[in-house]
């Protein structure tokens, strides 16, 4: 058992070191001198500290505003999908009816789609609509997400249909069950969910450059990727010091998050 | 409490559920009660047709035709002329070859790392939640940043993966310079991301594993690898399920990393389905083939995961 524990504690430190390595060189590179933070070769730890290319950062690439929008976007995209991914879950999971297997199956099917084989028709449409390089069009494509969906189902399924069946029959509303039995009882995969979500529309590129044209309307990937296309060359320490604060908020985000993962269903009390 | 449910207990339950579902069936139902499904469902899947599958179809049409760079020029129908042309270029048969090696590179170690993780810090006790953040930090990573971060660890002199062969006794590589390396590389940056992603599922589904299976297991003197085989994994089954499809789903469809570290190089080396499909479209602006190849991507995995629904029938 021992043995056990020491090879156990032995894998995880290495796999903390493998996961957080890259996060070190790159708060190393934001803050080391410039003429430090180029080439290879370059020692483990900075000879001195230079924090100045976090305020280049900042002001060159206009990192206020993109969090702003960011903020807004990755917000809303958030709050549609639980609305609209919960509900159907639930529906999917634990009603039963003709034809579910189906929607189901459609649902399957969304989610094999590549976003790159629908960006193109999505472009025009967005264009014959009149929406594009607005902030609704940042937001519509993803309105409820068939990942979310899917996930939610799955985990749903371990909820006893009976239990749901009885409730039923007490009278209790579908959308009283919902919010009521269902949501804490899955709070770990909605915790899960939501931290997806909003990362990966934090972080997303390719739409928000397809879609949107004005500087105002930048996401932080996009601002980001101003310090890559500088004529005079990148700015590795203020890009990685830029890529430093944009990835705070999604780590507080994932802190605020992390404890609904191990409080499950062992410490949930049960209606009734 | 569900903690002190016995089976017993669970079993009235259910017959006493089903019973009054039986009696409450034969009563009248309202319209609005049968038809609030049908409510709940729509939303989501009304916003799914009009931004998933339309876009889809509009996307498999247009692999029929040939596309003119400019808004003047027409349409021309080709048939299956986009999809001959694909199978002629050497360049797509190596991206589809390198799709497949890439998946056989990440799919089972990320689900097994994943996996390995979440057990070990789901019982972590103190320090618990800085372990796991650690280890999920790899998903937040912005890859538009993190690509010169990697450029950096995979370089030939004085990058990190290299300094760590030196310390085993091993001549460096060039990690992205060398066609027999890129792929390699792009791949091991693929499971640093997605064992994070397939952990925090795993802690998800282990939280719902009711905590009386677990001192059952202990009681019964079951522990270790037989317990994981016998009680943990068949208690977590919907998310295996779910873990091991969007695994599939990831890796095949890889795109983000190839195209910041490697963009397909050296000589396509790292080329897989997806960047070709960005570059045939939005470099070479030949819509018709980059929608074939989109088109023959989406038919592959819908013939995945039918084979999935058939080893998995009727379980989840």
């Amino acid at each position: 058992m021992t043995a056990f524990r020491v090879l156990k504690w032995a894998v995880l430190t290495v796999a903390v070191m493998v996961s957080l390595f890259p996060f070190y060189w790159m708060l190393r590179t934001a803050v080391a001198p410039p003429d430090q933070s180029l080439a290879g070769g370059i020692p483990l730890w900075p000879s001195s500290l230079d924090l100045s290319s976090f305020a280049r950062a900042w002001t060159q690439g206009g990192l206020g505003q993109a969090m702003l929008n960011g903020l807004i976007v990755t917000g809303s995209i958030l709050l549609l999908q639980l609305l609209t991914c919960i509900p159907a879950a639930y529906v999917l999971a634990l009603v039963r009816f003709r034809g579910r297997g189906w929607w189901f199956a459609v649902v399957v099917a969304c989610l094999l789609v590549p976003s790159q084989a629908t960006a193109m028709p999505l472009f025009v449409g967005m264009n014959l609509a009149g929406l594009a390089d607005t902030r609704v069009s940042l937001v519509l494509p993803f309105m409820t997400s068939a990942f979310g969906i899917f996930l939610l189902r799955q985990q749903m399924l371990s909820i006893p249909g009976a239990l749901i069946e009885a409730a039923r029959a007490d009278g209790i509303g579908h959308v009283r069950i919902v919010t009521k039995v269902v949501v804490p009882l899955v709070r770990p995969a909605i915790a899960a969910f939501s931290v997806f979500s909003v990362f990966a529309h934090w972080n997303d590129y390719l739409w928000p450059l397809l879609i949107t044209r004005s500087a105002s309307l930048a996401t932080p990937p996009l601002a980001l990727a101003v310090f890559e296309q500088f004529d005079k060359g990148a700015d590795y320490a203020a890009l990685c010091a830029g890529a430093a604060i944009v990835t705070a908020p999604v780590v507080v985000l994932f802190l605020i998050a992390q404890k609904q993962f191990t409080q499950g269903l062992s410490g949930v009390e049960l209606p009734g | 409490m569900l903690g002190a449910d016995s089976t017993a207990e669970r079993e009235s339950r259910e017959a006493l559920g089903a019973w009054v579902v039986r009696r409450r069936r034969a009563g009248p139902v309202g319209p609005i009660g049968r038809m609030a499904p049908a409510f709940l469902l729509a939303p989501a899947m009304s916003l799914l047709a009009l931004f998933v599958l339309v876009p889809t179809v509009l996307a498999v049409a247009c692999s029929f035709f040939s596309v003119p760079l400019t808004d003047s020029g027409s349409w021309r129908w080709v048939g299956l002329g986009n999809y001959r042309t694909l199978f002629a270029d050497p360049a797509v048969v190596r991206a589809l070859v390198n799709t497949v090696l890439y998946c056989g590179m990440t799919i089972v170690p990320s689900m097994a790392i994943g996996l390995g993780l979440a057990l070990a810090v789901e019982r972590a006790g103190r320090g618990g939640a800085l372990l796991r953040t650690a280890l999920f930090l790899p998903m937040t990573a912005n890859l538009v940043a993190m690509a010169v971060v990697f450029r950096w660890i995979f370089a030939l002199s004085g990058g990190v993966a290299n300094q760590l062969l030196g310390y085993a006794g091993i001549a460096p590589l060039n990690w992205l310079g060398d066609t027999r390396y890129s792929l390699l590389s792009v791949a091991l940056v693929g499971v640093w991301r997605s064992a994070s992603f397939c952990m925090i599922v795993f802690l998800a589904g282990l939280a719902t594993v009711p905590g009386v299976v677990h001192e059952s297991a202990r009681a019964d003197g079951v522990r270790g690898l037989a317990k994981l085989r016998r009680v943990t994994l068949p208690m977590i089954r919907p998310t295996l399920v779910f873990v091991t499809v969007i695994s599939v789903v990831m890796s095949v469809q890889v795109f983000d990393t190839v195209n910041v570290m490697t963009a397909g190089g050296p000589q396509e080396s790292s080329e897989t389905v997806l960047t070709m499909v960005w570059q045939l479209g939005f470099v070479y602006f030949d819509l018709g083939r980059a929608a074939a190849l989109s088109s023959l991507l989406l038919i592959v995995l819908i013939a995945i995961s039918l084979l999935r629904r058939r080893a998995f029938a009727g379980q989840a």
